[in-house]
């Protein structure tokens, strides 16, 4: 498939500057966010990677230094304002301007709302959500400063296919509405916000404990029969983080193989 | 830095190519490396978009195609896996406004909208599909609108019905034929600048989409050209059955 450059040769994120979350990984199998990094740095864009461990972010940062691109780190929990509030700070003292946010930090959560502890269920909705509220609060009048630029969001299928992961489904669900309000408080200030909700996809955070026959059966969930890789979900990142998504605004992108269009077969 | 090609060897039908968003779509495809093949009704304004694409560099050819018929997709098809020895990308964009009719409530209105934008998506999703099924790839993009979420006042209520079936019967295809590495998925482009087919009456109600559109502005057709490119690609391997909406938040309200 190639690297993805545009025709020209120019990189499609050239001049750009990329806040990332949730960008490190906890083994040497791809996260999602460190994907999305990867590729933004490969396209031309400078990133500010953020995790919450940084032997997670070195194994990141040293692959983008590995491929030529440029990158920063911030160590720092996305639940907590002024950890939100410096990594923005960061990224505009250190590239002088900030395009895009990424938000990519989740946590699962299983169980019924009878089995779930009410400290767990703020937990997840403060790691999911409230993160989400937080960055983009401090990163979108910085995007709006730099002439407009994007938001893009993880949600999950499990937003509209729930499966007995009710505060996560919940949590993702939020993650949705939150989208397409700060699409469309932000539409004035050139500021676009979307989300992607990722099916199947084996990455750092799915592959923990995954036995081969949960791995197969998931495999089996979509109509295509495969699982999808972090770099599907980058690659969707990065159509929205560039200038060719320019009027694409409060939208959910679904990518999973097509498991949401068979839910009951899942 | 090296020069890869999005589509680089691909092989790529666009119906509608004459003008406006095919014309842009099928430019875009030859840019990125496709070859393409582009089809309409309007031979004059479609060989020019294939001259602009041979003058940069791209290859395209002009096929007649009347979307409304069978025959006609069953020698489209044939003709370029005949020539090429493959097809990967059909872009289904051929279509007619919902104010290309007079009379927004006649039965013969409704027949003419529905045969050319939904009947005309089936003919040749059905015919490509099972090219790309014997091949064990493919990509299909059907151009939909947000008008098949949401009503609108003006035009013929066919339109948002057409456009609605294209939404759906792309979710139905991307079952059944995901499992042979055919993806289907559809493009929903907001208020665009007219079509060639479109007699809408004021400028009035144009400047009443942009004030309700929270991107302040209609679309351009390079925009949604690009939502195309990402279908089209392997870019969107793992992607099927979807949604991509291009309208500048319209449906986000």
């Amino acid at each position: 498939m190639g690297d993805g450059m545009s025709s020209n040769g120019i990189g499609r994120l050239t001049g750009k500057v990329a806040l990332v979350t949730g960008a490190g990984s906890r083994s040497e199998i791809i996260g999602n966010g460190q994907a999305a990094a990867l590729l933004f740095a490969q396209q031309g864009c400078k990133v500010v990677l953020v995790d919450f461990e940084e032997e997670n972010l070195s194994r990141t940062l040293r692959k983008i230094s590995d491929q030529g691109g440029e990158a920063s780190f911030y160590v720092g929990d996305v639940s907590n304002a002024l950890d939100c509030q410096k990594m923005v700070e960061l990224a505009v003292n250190t590239y002088g301007h900030l395009n895009i946010l990424h938000n990519n930090v989740g946590v699962g959560g299983s169980g019924t709302v009878l089995e779930v502890e009410p400290e767990q269920w703020d937990h997840i909705m403060a790691v999911n959500v409230k993160s989400m509220m937080l960055t983009s609060k401090y990163a979108i009048p910085e995007i709006a400063l730099s002439g407009g630029g994007t938001v893009i969001n993880i949600s999950s299928i499990s937003a509209i296919r729930p499966r007995g992961l009710t505060p996560y489904t919940v949590s993702k669900g939020a993650v949705i509405a939150l989208t397409k309000a700060m699409a469309v408080d932000h539409a004035a200030e050139k500021v676009r916000v979307n989300c992607i909700l990722p099916g199947p996809i084996f990455s750092s955070m799915t592959s923990v404990n995954m036995s081969d026959e949960v791995r197969e059966l998931r495999r089996r969930s979509s109509p295509m029969g495969i699982e999808g890789s972090p770099m599907d979900i980058a690659n969707a990142a990065l159509y929205l983080a560039s200038d060719e998504s320019r009027w694409v605004t409060g939208i959910s992108l679904v990518v999973d193989g097509g498991v949401s269009l068979m839910s009951p077969q899942r | 830095m090296a020069l890869n090609r999005r589509l680089e060897g691909k092989v790529a039908i666009v119906t509608g190519a004459s003008n406006g968003m095919g014309a842009a779509e099928a430019k875009l495809l030859a840019s990125e490396g496709a070859r393409v093949v582009a089809c309409d009704i309007q031979s004059v304004p479609g060989e020019e978009v294939v001259s602009e694409i041979l003058a940069e560099g791209g290859e395209a050819e002009y096929v007649h195609c009347d979307v409304t018929s069978e025959k006609e997709w069953e020698s489209v098809v044939e003709g370029t896996v005949s020539r090429y020895g493959a097809l990967h990308v059909l872009v289904n964009n051929a279509g007619i406004s919902s104010t290309s009719v007079e009379d927004n409530l006649s039965t013969e209105s409704w027949e003419d909208i529905m045969n050319i934008n939904a009947t005309g998506v089936f003919l040749g999703t059905k015919t490509t599909a099972e090219v790309m099924k014997e091949q064990g790839s493919g990509s299909i993009v059907n151009i939909s609108s947000i008008m098949g979420f949401v009503g609108g006042e003006y035009g013929h209520p066919a339109y948002h019905a057409s456009k609605g079936a294209v939404r759906i019967f792309s979710k139905a295809m991307a079952v059944k034929y995901g499992p042979y590495g055919v993806r289907v998925n559809t493009v929903h482009p907001g208020f665009m600048p007219p079509m060639t087919s479109s007699n809408h009456p004021t400028s009035g109600s144009r400047a009443r989409y942009v004030e309700q559109t929270p991107l302040r502005r209609t679309g351009e057709v390079i925009e949604v050209a690009y939502g195309v490119l990402f279908l089209a690609s392997d870019e969107a391997s793992f992607v099927t059955g979807t949604e991509l909406v291009i309208d500048g938040g319209y449906i986000a309200q």
